[in-house]
């Protein structure tokens, strides 16, 4: 893949996107006191943040460009798969252990292979 | 201000003196002590996130310049991947921005419920400024640990804690962008995984079905518009998904309250 770092077009996307973060940050502060966090346009934003949330998480393990590639797909499912068993197991929620465990295995599965 | 060396005047004073209504001296102090509460777990996991975020663009080939960058001003991990998925493809600069803008909406909920809370008196045009220093990091142990500090000292406590995520952001990114190709191919994998699993973990916490159902049509749909055309397919895919999601929640699911509690 060749790509031109100076690109005009990923600067501007930077600009962009910082600018549109920055501003959902200050739509909050002009808000606050003034809009109750269950209107509906709140839930129709979370919604929509989920979806597409969900939808980047399929897309870096089930379709992942570069070195994420080249861990076959079972692989990925497998360690995915036991990570969120461990996080699951407690209540509480281990996510710290979680975390390590999907991280080892990988790192594991890179170094045994 | 303390007054422990002064006797009580009333004995309904004792139960307050040193309970959650003087919690801290003063603001220098909640500041210090938000900046110790976040210096655990929290700075922990969110140095690691941006460790993982810089692997990954270095990885996906972008300039270490546009990626330590993100960490800074956009400074919130599943808009930066999405900047990073997105610019690793041809996405086009608008729809680029659109897509890490709408990831983004959820600030305004965040600071929509933590800010009431604080004291009136710092409830002026500077949080404007301070608003940046929120994520993910700062607003859950804030919104946790806010009803056991005095208003006057939430503020100072609160900027503790996104400081010192904010700070740690840019070294963690590039720390990770020249870890990655540097060390082994085995942690350089753990590297650009930990992201993609962080956020497949925090899906176990989402609780209100309308979420649930988003996440679910959103894996659904993900792939089809991938396929369909790769540049537009998250923003495609969470508004086609996430609208489709209210819908269903609002039309269905709240009519009937019995059926999924």
């Amino acid at each position: 893949m060749d790509f031109h770092f100076q690109d005009w077009g990923l600067w501007a996307a930077l600009v962009g996107a910082s600018v549109g973060t920055y501003l959902c940050r200050a739509i909050g502060v002009l808000l606050s006191g003034r809009i109750h966090q269950d209107s509906e346009i709140f839930r129709w934003l979370a919604a929509v943040t989920y979806a597409m949330m969900a939808a980047l998480i399929v897309r870096l393990i089930f379709l992942p460009v570069g070195l994420l590639a080249t861990v076959p797909l079972w692989m990925r499912i497998l360690i995915c798969a036991l990570s969120f068993g461990v996080m699951i197991s407690s209540p509480k929620r281990r996510l710290v252990a979680a975390l390590l465990t999907g991280t080892l295995l990988i790192v594991s599965y890179g170094a045994l292979r | 201000m303390s007054s422990e060396n002064l006797p009580y005047l009333d004995p309904s004073e004792i139960p307050l003196e040193g309970s959650a209504v003087q919690r801290f001296k003063n603001r220098r102090d909640a500041f210090w002590s938000g900046i110790r509460d976040a210096s655990g777990t929290p700075a922990t996991v969110l140095f690691f996130g941006m460790v993982g975020f810089g692997a990954m663009s270095k990885t996906n080939g972008l300039d270490v310049w546009l990626t330590s960058l993100s960490s800074l001003f956009i400074f919130a991990l599943p808009g930066q991947v999405v900047f990073l998925e997105m610019a690793t493809g041809d996405a086009s600069a608008l729809a680029i921005a659109l897509a890490v803008t709408l990831t983004s909406s959820r600030f305004i909920t965040m600071t929509v419920t933590l800010f009431p809370q604080l004291h009136d008196r710092d409830r002026n045009r500077s949080l404007y400024a301070h608003v940046h220093l929120l994520a993910m990091t700062a607003w859950s142990v804030s919104m946790r640990e806010f009803h056991s500090i005095e208003a006057k000292h939430r503020l100072n406590y609160f900027v503790g804690i996104g400081l010192l995520c904010w700070i740690l952001a840019v070294p963690g990114t590039i720390l990770g962008y020249f870890l990655a190709g540097r060390v082994s191919t085995a942690m350089t994998l753990g590297l650009i995984f930990i992201n993609p699993l962080f956020f497949l973990l925090t899906f176990t916490e989402v609780k209100p079905w309308v979420n649930r159902i988003a996440i679910a049509l959103g894996c659904i749909f993900g792939p089809i518009f991938y396929f369909l055309d790769r540049d537009t397919s998250l923003l495609t895919t969470g508004l086609l998904a996430g609208t489709l999601a209210y819908m269903i929640d609002r039309k269905l699911l709240r009519k009937k309250p019995g059926v999924l509690g």
